[in-house]
């Protein structure tokens, strides 16, 4: 599982006409502001590669359509809006203290072995990294179980490496194009 | 209050291990640091959740450095240069 030439060229493509959607104003606008553009149209790109089939593409159209509705709404006019949305999960409401008090009474009641111990401790860990790489994927908390959780890491784990590719060539492009 | 504990909903559910093995397997894959130490199957689970955290952090972070040079690139250039020209071509 590798970033493709496809996924390259169709990101390039994308970023483009993101880019040109700023066109008139980015010449005349801040550093900040041009920054801006190049970001979002850039994430804006690498989304759609994916036509709103994976969960982490959806929240990250969501999410930057929340900053330019415009933008997102030009780039990606021929999908249907249905498909981009995460529908959300029920909140199980757990008030914390009661549910830490019935875990203390039920660790008291059992004895457990130092191998026990180790694997709880394990275990705890695993949870929290889990919980970790939530955070750090976009729509993670629409993810309702760990194996999709996965699966949507590693497509976007993939998707990121094709942006990153394709902006550092651009960027090296134009940077070698100025110097000489 | 009612007893909420007894409800199983599907975001408590357990990877199994062989789930977890093949992910892992594929992650490590993708990773460049897991890559390159010895082939075994070792490697903690939390390990590789904690690793692939820190490789999407640091994608993201590169993704914003490039876009930094990058309106840097257009501001250092004269509008109506060759070298804006270049440029033009390249993204527009």
């Amino acid at each position: 599982m590798q970033p493709t030439s496809s996924m390259n060229k169709e990101f390039l493509k994308k970023w483009q006409m993101g880019l040109q959607i700023f066109r008139p104003s980015i010449d005349n606008t801040s550093v900040s502001e041009r920054k801006r553009a190049i970001k979002l149209s850039a994430d804006v790109a690498m989304a759609s590669l994916r036509k709103g089939t994976t969960c982490w593409s959806r929240a990250l159209i969501q999410k930057t359509a929340s900053e330019d509705n415009f933008l997102v709404r030009q780039m990606l006019s021929g999908i249907k809006e249905e498909t981009l949305i995460n529908k959300k999960l029920p909140k199980v409401m757990c008030h914390r203290k009661i549910v830490r008090r019935s875990k203390k009474i039920l660790m008291r009641r059992k004895s457990r072995s130092a191998m026990e111990e180790v694997a709880a401790k394990a275990k705890k860990l695993v949870k929290r990294k889990t919980q970790g790489l939530r955070n750090a994927v976009p729509g993670g908390e629409f993810m309702s179980n760990n194996v999709l959780l996965i699966q949507e890491t590693l497509d976007y784990i993939v998707s990121l490496q094709t942006q990153v590719n394709v902006m550092r060539s651009i960027v090296d492009a134009a940077a070698a194009g100025i110097e000489r | 209050m009612s007893n909420r504990r007894s409800r199983q909903s599907s975001s408590t559910l357990r990877i199994s291990d062989d789930q977890m093995i093949d992910l892992v397997s594929k992650l490590r894959l993708l990773l460049p640091e897991i890559r390159e130490r010895r082939r075994s199957d070792k490697v903690s689970a939390s390990k590789v959740l904690q690793e692939t955290c820190n490789y999407i952090r640091k994608l993201h972070r590169e993704v914003d450095n490039l876009s930094d040079r990058l309106s840097q690139l257009l501001d250092s250039v004269d509008e109506d240069s060759q070298e804006a020209a270049v440029i033009r071509s390249l993204l527009m």
